[in-house]
């Protein structure tokens, strides 16, 4: 008995030391998942007030953005800040050059010249790491602009069909979802662009398009979407709008605004 | 049933509120905005937009297009302009050149695009007799054109309905074919093929109404929920164990 005793006190700390082992385990991978959990929140970035711009065929009564609601409803630019500080000093670094520039647009002399019909077949916009294809989308039967809908084309980009193909002489048309069911979609950071990004979309022809960002505005409301600005607001030069939504309202559980960049055409590669 | 009756407006008002959600598309007078975008067509080269605004039978329309040709005779090219309905409401492919000359001439195209609604003249009459009147269609290369004109019932019913065109006329004689150089215009004989022939075609479809839904709000709350709940329930349990099992010690301390 004096004997074994020790043995099943011997038994009893490997036990226990094992079982302290296993806690601690859990300890620190619990702790991990949570920090990766909290790491890993992505949310739709809002545009920055500065990133309003003008736009050519804008009307004086355009909506002023609210200041005080960027900043508040989604802390998500400062977060998308720390998750990628590169890609935060890069494009801080382009601001003031283009600052100028976007307070002037409309008036850069050096517009290429307008480009022929041909459908856009692909976009990157390599400021919030968008690559994704395009594919053509009409309006549907109330005579709203379809959205891309559950199957391979869900999380990519559509150009309206109704509006010039980009490049060609009027306002090109984009849209994306900005999330689905699913998660994140190709448009989550669209609200980040600020003037002087650039957008580039491979059209059927070969040729790329290279549009420069001089408006990022949020619309708060989905009344307040400007139809005229979007689809007919400047019918003589090649420009760029891309939509996502925006503003999500947790009492209806739907986005009631949209998110809006307007580009124009200044580079053309054959 | 005071208690249901309550119930159902409130449903009836929900509803209604979804419903609100995709209109908003006419504005109360009934007005609607329609766009064109202005295809070459014919090899022309030039391309262009069009916006109408359509109010009852006044329809107001802003039109930019570049990149025709420029001179005839000396002048500024004349391009006459119409809305054209009655067709298929599309423009015609290249397949519509019944002649084999390599250009779809007026007549040609006409199945698509149909027969003329209005004319877009800077001037004077915007009927469809005055159709050829190459005095009062824009000229030269390019144009910015904004007119309100009076549209006749059956052109306006073809805008509302999505069936009509808007195509722009005349190619510079150069570009053409040998064999269609030659040709005479089948609507104006006193004309070249080349002067009435279409340059710019586009459908006139109406503005899309309302803000597209792009998102379901996924990533508007909190995101990976389950992860934070597994951590969670790591981190609990380890807790739990580490706090038994220091008592546990000091327990066997003790005994020693």
């Amino acid at each position: 008995m004096t004997d074994r005793k020790p043995t099943i006190d011997g038994v009893r700390a490997r036990r226990g030391r094992r079982l302290t082992l296993l806690a601690l385990t859990g300890l620190v991978v619990g702790i991990a998942i949570i920090i990766t959990a909290v790491a890993t929140q992505r949310h739709a970035a809002q545009p920055a007030p500065g990133a309003w711009g003008t736009v050519a065929g804008g009307t004086p009564t355009t909506p002023l953005p609210s200041p005080a609601r960027t900043p508040t409803k989604h802390q998500s630019t400062p977060a998308k800040h720390q998750s990628s500080p590169t890609k935060h000093q890069s494009s801080a670094a382009k601001h003031p050059r283009h600052k100028s520039q976007a307070a002037t647009s409309g008036d850069d002399s050096h517009h290429p010249t307008a480009l022929p019909s041909s459908n856009p077949t692909k976009i990157i916009i390599p400021a919030v790491s968008v690559d994704s294809t395009v594919f053509a989308i009409g309006k549907d039967p109330h005579g709203g602009l379809q959205v891309p809908q559950p199957g391979p084309h869900l999380n990519d980009v559509a150009w309206y069909n109704g509006s010039p193909t980009p490049g060609q002489t009027g306002p090109a048309v984009l849209e994306g979802h900005v999330d689905t069911v699913h998660g994140p979609s190709v448009f989550l950071r669209l609200g980040s662009l600020s003037p002087g990004d650039k957008i580039k979309i491979g059209r059927a022809d070969g040729t790329t398009a290279v549009f420069t960002v001089n408006a990022v505005r949020d619309y708060t409301s989905h009344s307040s979407f400007p139809t005229d600005l979007v689809y007919g607001g400047d019918l003589s030069s090649p420009t760029l709008r891309i939509i996502t939504c925006s503003n999500f309202d947790q009492k209806i559980g739907h986005y009631v605004g949209n998110t809006i960049v307007f580009a124009h055409l200044t580079a053309v590669h054959h | 049933m005071k208690k249901s009756l309550g119930r159902a407006v409130a449903l009836a008002a929900a509803a209604a509120g979804l419903a609100m959600v995709p209109a908003g598309a006419a504005h109360a007078d009934g007005a609607q905005t329609y766009t064109a975008t202005l295809n070459s067509i014919n090899g022309s080269g030039g391309s262009g937009m069009l916006k109408l605004n359509l109010s009852g039978d006044q329809a107001t329309v802003t039109e930019n297009w570049s990149g025709l040709a420029a001179q005839f005779g000396g002048g500024a090219y004349p391009h006459v302009q119409h809305i054209h309905i009655d067709g298929k409401g599309t423009c015609p492919t290249s397949s519509a050149d019944k002649n084999g000359d390599g250009i779809v001439d007026t007549v040609e195209g006409q199945p698509a695009y149909g027969g003329i609604g209005a004319t877009l003249s800077t001037k004077g009459s915007t009927s469809a007799k005055a159709a050829t009147n190459i005095k009062i269609a824009p000229g030269g290369s390019s144009t910015n054109y904004h007119r309100t004109i009076t549209l006749d019932s059956k052109t306006a019913d073809a805008v509302r309905n999505g069936s009509a065109v808007i195509v722009v006329h005349g190619l510079d004689p150069s570009t053409l074919t040998k064999k269609a150089q030659k040709e005479k215009s089948n609507l104006v004989p006193s004309l070249p093929l080349a002067a009435t022939s279409p340059a710019l075609c586009g459908a006139l479809t109406s503005m899309p109404a309302g803000a597209p839904q792009t998102g379901t709000g996924s990533t508007a709350g909190v995101e990976h929920r389950g992860m934070f709940a597994l951590g969670g329930g790591l981190v609990t349990m380890a807790g739990a164990v580490l706090l038994m099992r220091r008592r546990g010690l000091t327990s066997t301390r003790i005994d020693r």
